[in-house]
């Protein structure tokens, strides 16, 4: 019988040849490994998240105090915001399907520093760990909201020093795996294949590394600065020494807004491999999409100003963020028609995967043009600090970057496992999460525009039934959530066995040789002369011998 | 295993050569405050610091012989000068400038030469 | 790593073969991925010169009065001993790469003398600034007391110490690789064949270089017509 990495003993590791089982999974240098290891425990943190969020809105079904009290409220939601963006949806899809599939996609055996990469996974792990352990020392878990702003952040007594020293440690994790990801998409293409036959999902996760690599350190030292200010009073965000708290906001978000491109990024990579493959068409406008991703990776860094509209920043400035920020939904738009353009006459096949990406379409857009609203200065002013950014935030990062990873995950499950799950079952947990988020946050819409503040824990009453009616939206969205996973995880090990390319797609990673992946990945590394979504009349033109990898077409 | 043949004998004096370069540079930002263009101390400082900085990356970083990793410098580098450009001039503009306790500063004519001894040492 | 690696053919359908790039023995991937890595490092302190730039613009008097106090002899002592020092560093890789072993060995020591003397100079220099009552946490520094500096004052001195540390904070780290890549040597893990590591080192002590040479103007020079 043919092995695949996941057999006992088939891996290589970061020191020694363990034999117990245990050691090679902690030890593990393997690219699919860890990416499945990274999804193990980012989707534990997510239910805790979720969990967190089910709190509030219980709370917040009412007005006045129920279950909550106000401080309690506060570290609620900052405890939901730190786990849902630094341990879930920044590491999100580069650390598992950037991981598991880019290498596979690109033709190579591993990233270029495999031994980094496994370092990378424990420090993420250390830092998550710093994080948590803030919610049972000292005054609990930090109230300041995710955003950490001075000069609350320096005088609050509860745990915030301990989650910016976290968020510090997950950051350099961050950065790491941009690297490494940078430095193999550089040098371990298959011979071949330039930049323009790589496949769009990997021109995401391209695009995504930049981000994180130069991004990421802003944010780092802002917290180190911040730490600094807190324990040796240096004065930067003090504004009794003449520190300016508005500085800390523009720093913060110097890499807070490039980190929304690139949780998304990888995500747009993800649907621009599920919609040609179940459209059995190659994919209208590939160097357009390919472009638009290297060129939101770049005007992303350039319209932080949107966050600060309120702050007092001068009119100047003011109009240029506006504009840039107008100017950068441009090539996501660009996206979005070639991904129609490409179902355009197609042969539709609605699995589950599809069914996810189409959904996208739908929360995705509404949550990027209500973006483009408050992208309007005078409209901001108004809805700043609202339930309409509270809204759109999640339409755009749970709507988008989260519908797409599950996409991901129904996409690549095969791949990973060698085996499919229930589709119906999928499919009526994607109904349930589709239909329960929209019950769940549109009316957050308008409950912003009617003035319901963000992260306040007491409302008042004509903003009653708008609470009542998310409430009802969490409780379907989370019962698909549970039932989504519940189908995926029974899969695993009952699910249906399947052959190396379930979906008879034509990219890299679905021509290997055995179904799960052996561990060196493609028998011999293919000669790439050919585009990555080439169909013809449905069917994928490129075909391989498995053994030699040569084109047999 | 990087493929260049080194001439030991010429890359030795490259290295000197640059030395001297910037103790040359060096000696500059010590007498310009005194010497120079001394109401601009501040950019000359900073653009002898800017020379410097480009003959350290072109030859002993070998920058010169780069091409991706040029570009790639490039693009960090000009990140950090539209923070610059956007972020200084901001706050020289702040909306409350007259009435934040941390701006109302009267801009005071820069004297480089002036000593405010108004506290002790 | 370093050890025998045969890089797998790939053979297109006119029948050439093109060599597969393999993530080991890959000299160039490691010397990208360094230069990755210090692009972080020039984000990092880019940044810190945005605060300390922010504040200039908004004190520019209170900065070049504190700048004027500061020790011009130690810190530009400092300045040639940093600029010795990465020639050192940079003749120990020349030497490692023509077969010097020995003689790159030298070089690395001398580079790990002149850091510690910079450290020591360091020390130095931020005694006297304690003795002078200019120092974190010291009254100076803080607002509303008798000896409180004017805000410009305060958050020079504030990112001056930030930075100063934290760059000394990075020369510790460089004497720390530089005894590593020692020990590598003498292990004959790094050799003429297999420097990478001694390549990334140099290429860290450049940038510590670099950083200092921006340090060194803003905080020291802008201030030096004042005839202190």
């Amino acid at each position: 019988m043919s092995k695949s990495y996941l057999d006992a003993g088939e891996t290589h590791c970061a020191i020694g040849h363990p034999k117990s089982v245990f050691w090679q999974w902690m030890l593990t240098i393997d690219h699919k490994r860890i990416g499945l290891m990274y999804a193990a425990v980012i989707f534990t943190f997510f239910f805790v998240a979720v969990f967190v969020a089910l709190t509030m809105r219980i709370e917040l079904f009412a007005p006045g105090a129920q279950i909550l009290d106000g401080d309690t409220f506060n570290q609620a939601f900052t405890l939901h915001g730190v786990i849902m963006i630094f341990l879930f949806i920044i590491p999100g899809v580069p650390a598992v399907f950037g991981n598991i599939v880019m290498p596979l996609m690109i033709g190579a055996k591993d990233v270029s520093f495999p031994r980094l990469n496994w370092f990378t996974f424990w420090l993420y792990i250390f830092g998550a760990l710093v994080a948590l352990s803030s919610l049972w020392t000292g005054n609990g878990f930090a109230d300041t909201g995710w955003t950490f702003y001075a000069p609350y952040s320096l005088n609050t007594n509860t745990n915030v020093i301990t989650t910016l020293v976290a968020a510090f440690i997950l950051g350099m994790a961050s950065i790491l795996t941009g690297l490494n990801f940078l430095v193999t998409i550089h040098r371990l293409r298959a011979p071949g294949m330039d930049f323009f036959k790589m496949p769009l999902f990997v021109w995401g996760i391209y695009a995504t590394a930049w981000i994180q690599l130069l991004a990421t350190p802003v944010v780092g030292i802002t917290l180190v600065l911040a730490i600094l200010e807190k324990f040796f009073g240096i004065g930067i965000f003090d504004p009794s020494k003449g520190g300016d708290p508005v500085l800390f906001e523009h720093l913060f978000w110097i890499y807070s807004h490039p980190a929304v491109y690139l949780m998304i990024l990888p995500a747009f990579g993800i649907m621009s491999e599920i919609i040609p493959t179940f459209s059995r068409r190659e994919i209208f406008g590939y160097r357009t999409i390919a472009l638009s991703s290297a060129s939101i990776a770049g005007i992303g860094y350039l319209v932080w100003g949107h966050h600060l509209f309120t702050s007092g920043m001068s009119d100047l400035a003011k109009t240029v963020f506006s504009f840039l920020t107008f100017f950068v939904a441009i090539p996501t738009g660009i996206k979005f028609y070639d991904w129609v353009a490409t179902m355009y006459k197609g042969q539709i096949h609605l699995t589950t995967p599809m069914l996810w990406a189409l959904g996208t379409m739908v929360t995705f857009v509404i949550g990027g043009l209500t973006g483009v609203t408050i992208a309007m200065i005078g409209a901001d002013i108004h809805l700043q600090d609202t339930y309409y950014s509270v809204a759109h935030f999640h339409y755009a990062m749970l709507g988008g970057v989260v519908f797409l990873l599950f996409a991901g995950l129904h996409y690549w499950f095969p791949l990973m496992f060698g085996r499919i799950y229930n589709e119906t079952h999928a499919k009526i947990a994607f109904w349930l999460n589709f239909i329960g988020f929209n019950i769940l946050w549109f009316p957050m819409f308008i409950a912003g525009y009617q003035g319901m503040p963000r992260r306040y824990f007491d409302y008042l009453p004509e903003f009653q039934i708008y609470h009542q009616i998310s409430f009802f939206g969490a409780l379907i969205f989370i019962t698909g959530l549970i039932m989504m996973f519940t189908v995926l995880i029974r899969a695993i090990k009952n699910g249906e066995k399947v052959g190396p390319n379930h979906w008879n797609a034509t990219t890299l990673e679905w021509h290997l040789p055995t179904s799960p992946p052996p561990l060196e990945n493609h028998t011999k590394v293919p000669y790439v002369d050919f585009r990555p979504y080439e169909y013809h009349h449905g069917e994928p033109v490129v075909k391989f011998n498995y053994e030699t990898m040569q084109r047999i077409d | 295993m990087d493929t260049n043949k080194i001439d030991y004998a010429k890359e030795k004096v490259g290295y000197y050569k640059v030395l001297g370069g910037l103790l040359l540079l060096t000696t500059l930002t010590f007498i310009q405050p005194h010497m120079f263009l001394e109401h601009y101390t501040f950019t000359v400082q900073i653009m002898i610091g800017a020379t410097k900085a480009w003959i350290i990356l072109m030859y002993y970083m070998h920058m010169k012989g780069e091409t991706l990793i040029g570009w790639t410098v490039v693009f960090a580098v000009s990140l950090v000068v539209f923070f610059f450009t956007v972020v200084i001039p901001d706050v020289n503009h702040f909306q409350f400038k007259e009435e934040s306790h941390i701006t109302s500063q009267a801009h005071i004519e820069v004297d480089y030469g002036h000593h405010t001894a108004s506290h002790e040492e | 790593m370093s050890h025998e690696y045969v890089p797998e053919i790939a053979t297109s359908r006119d029948g050439k073969q093109h060599e597969v790039q393999g993530w080991q023995g890959d000299f160039y991937g490691g010397k990208l991925g360094f230069w990755l890595f210090m692009l972080t490092e020039v984000m990092m302190f880019g940044a810190m010169f945005l605060v300390l730039t922010y504040y200039y613009s908004l004190h520019q008097q209170d900065f070049i009065d504190a700048s004027s106090h500061l020790n011009r002899l130690l810190g530009g002592t400092n300045t040639v001993v940093l600029l010795i020092s990465a020639l050192t560093m940079g003749l120990g890789l020349l030497r490692m790469r023509t077969g010097d072993v020995k003689g790159a060995k030298l070089m690395i020591y001398a580079t790990i003398i002149l850091a510690i003397i910079f450290l020591g100079i360091k020390a130095v220099e931020w005694r006297e600034e304690f003795e002078h009552g200019v120092f974190l946490g010291l009254d100076a520094l803080q607002s509303g007391n008798e000896h409180s500096r004017p805000f410009g004052q305060i958050l020079f001195y504030g990112m001056y110490f930030t930075m100063t540390g934290l760059h000394g904070f990075h020369i510790i780290i460089g004497i720390g690789l530089m005894i590593w890549l020692l020990k590598r040597i003498n292990a004959g893990k790094v050799t003429t064949e297999h420097h990478i590591l001694h390549f990334n080192i140099a290429l860290y002590w450049d940038l510590v270089h670099l950083i200092w040479v921006f340090v060194f103007p803003y905080y020291y020079m802008i201030g030096a017509g004042s005839g202190h």
